[in-house]
């Protein structure tokens, strides 16, 4: 790849050219140029030789680090997740006929949606508690009782808002979730999808029960990562895992437009809720729960 | 036909999955942090089979599992780390010395992966790809989305910082002492 002749400064012009030669990347006549001066220099070959062993033992050391042995077990369970959920998505349809089952899927769900659709499933005003509180009953009566407190603080705490033009800014919002809980707001940038941003992060109290509530926000949809201390017998562990995050099981509901997915720690319970698709809702969880479940502990 | 040949799973799992290790071992490196390694391994091997059927059979599935690699860690990197990071790396080279201290003979494994965790990220990367995985400057410039001229000056950056670091590593360990000052004296 390169060729160079030597001449004076031959020791400089070699140890320039050593990573190249060490890479096995120097044209062939360069690399005559660099053997020719090594015959004659200790110092350079000596040099070259430290680095050569250099490379040889980061490679070993490298290759030497263990690899939990049950990744690749883990790794073929998300594919066939990934794979049977995907079944009957467009990937499988060829490209000729995807227009048509589109069109198709489309006069059936708005179809579907206009005949199922309850009526009076428009969220009640800001200022209106009343009716606020009879909403998130109505709509919590059809999840498993584990799931109601993290729906319960979304749909109170981020749905019922007015969010200012400007978010409060990392530091605020740092101070407001404490020392305890500042580590959270790292973790849920990389989970949520493109063009969420963290509008909110706090301590509340809904139903007297205190949350700690993360709201990711784009436009009008928004996204929380919701926690609580678990009260005594709270678990998800009765109900079935919709998926395994590095070991962590991650669970997963749906009400009206509402996804909540749910994962434990020994004393928390934590929630995503979303008006995402299932599988979207589901993906942040799994994202988050790991690393959530371990700052957690 | 209503359903294309997608390729069966069992295919994928077949070309990808003997990478497994090298590209954990490289996440792990290149993160510092074997638990994110392990998510974002997760999430390479899902991208790679969602898009398999555009995979072309016979060419380097590696390099390609490699490339989607680094496109996840560059997409985790832009919300985990913060630009303090890019800017600590420019530190570093502009405050690299130009001497070469002496590498200790007996270094541990732990010892020579504590330093290269303490090399930059962009050019710890280029270090992994091409002494570690073996790819040539060519491929480590196409995983990477930067130019072969990139790679070589990273390359050699990375091996100098990484050579000034185990020394350090060693001295602070007791080991090399005495023969670095033997040798500037």
């Amino acid at each position: 790849m390169n060729r160079v002749q030597f001449g004076e400064g031959a020791c400089e012009k070699t140890r320039r050219y050593m990573d190249a030669y060490l890479s096995n990347e120097l044209l062939v006549e360069t690399n005559h140029e660099v053997l020719r001066h090594l015959d004659g220099c200790p110092d350079c070959t000596s040099e070259l030789e430290m680095r050569a062993r250099l490379r040889s033992r980061l490679k070993s050391a490298v290759q030497a680090q263990a690899v939990p042995p049950e990744l690749t077990a883990r790794v073929r369970e998300r594919l066939r997740k990934q794979e049977s959920r995907s079944w009957f998505s467009m990937n499988r349809l060829s490209a000729g006929w995807r227009p048509y089952v589109m069109a198709a899927a489309g006069i059936v769900l708005i179809g579907t949606a206009i005949w199922v659709r309850p009526a009076g499933t428009a969220l009640p005003a800001v200022g209106d508690r009343a009716a606020q509180a009879s909403y998130i009953q109505k709509i919590s009566a059809r999840v498993a009782r584990v799931f109601k407190p993290g729906l319960g603080d979304h749909i109170h705490c981020a749905l019922f808002r007015k969010y200012p033009e400007n978010p409060p800014g990392i530091q605020e919002m740092e101070a407001k979730l404490g020392d305890e809980y500042k580590g959270l707001l790292p973790l849920v940038g990389p989970a949520v999808p493109e063009g969420y941003k963290v509008v909110l992060a706090h301590q509340c109290t809904y139903a007297g029960r205190k949350f700690v509530h993360l709201t990711m926000r784009k436009g009008t949809d928004v996204i929380s990562l919701v926690i609580a201390r678990k009260n005594e017998g709270e678990t998800f562990t009765a109900l079935s895992p919709e998926m395994n995050a590095s070991g962590v099981p991650v669970y997963q509901t749906a009400t009206e437009n509402f996804q909540v997915a749910g994962f434990e720690s020994e004393h928390y319970l934590a929630f995503v809720v979303s008006d995402l698709k299932g599988t979207v809702n589901l993906d942040i969880a799994v994202a988050l729960a790991p690393a959530v479940r371990r700052l957690l502990s | 036909m209503l359903f294309s040949n997608k390729p069966r799973i069992a295919d994928f799992e077949a070309a990808a999955l003997p990478h497994l290790n090298d590209i954990y071992r490289t996440a792990a490196r290149v993160l510092g942090d074997s638990a994110r390694a392990d998510d974002v391994l997760q999430d390479v091997y899902l991208q790679a089979w969602k898009s398999f059927d555009r995979f072309e059979p016979g060419t380097n599935c590696r390099a390609w599992l490699f490339k989607i690699l680094f496109h996840t860690i560059n997409h985790y990197r832009r919300k985990w780390m913060n630009i303090r990071m890019v800017k600590e790396s420019e530190e570093i080279l502009e405050t690299t010395a130009a001497s070469e201290p002496p590498i200790p003979e007996h270094i541990t494994d732990q010892q020579m992966l504590a330093a290269l965790d303490q090399v930059p990220q962009d050019f710890r990367s280029v270090v992994l790809l091409v002494d570690v995985e073996e790819f040539s400057y060519r491929d480590a410039a196409a995983i990477l989305s930067v130019p072969i001229g990139t790679v070589m000056s990273r390359l050699s950056r990375g091996r100098k910082m990484l050579r000034e670091m185990l020394a350090e590593v060693a001295q602070s360990y007791g080991i090399g002492r005495s023969t670095q000052e033997g040798r500037s004296a």
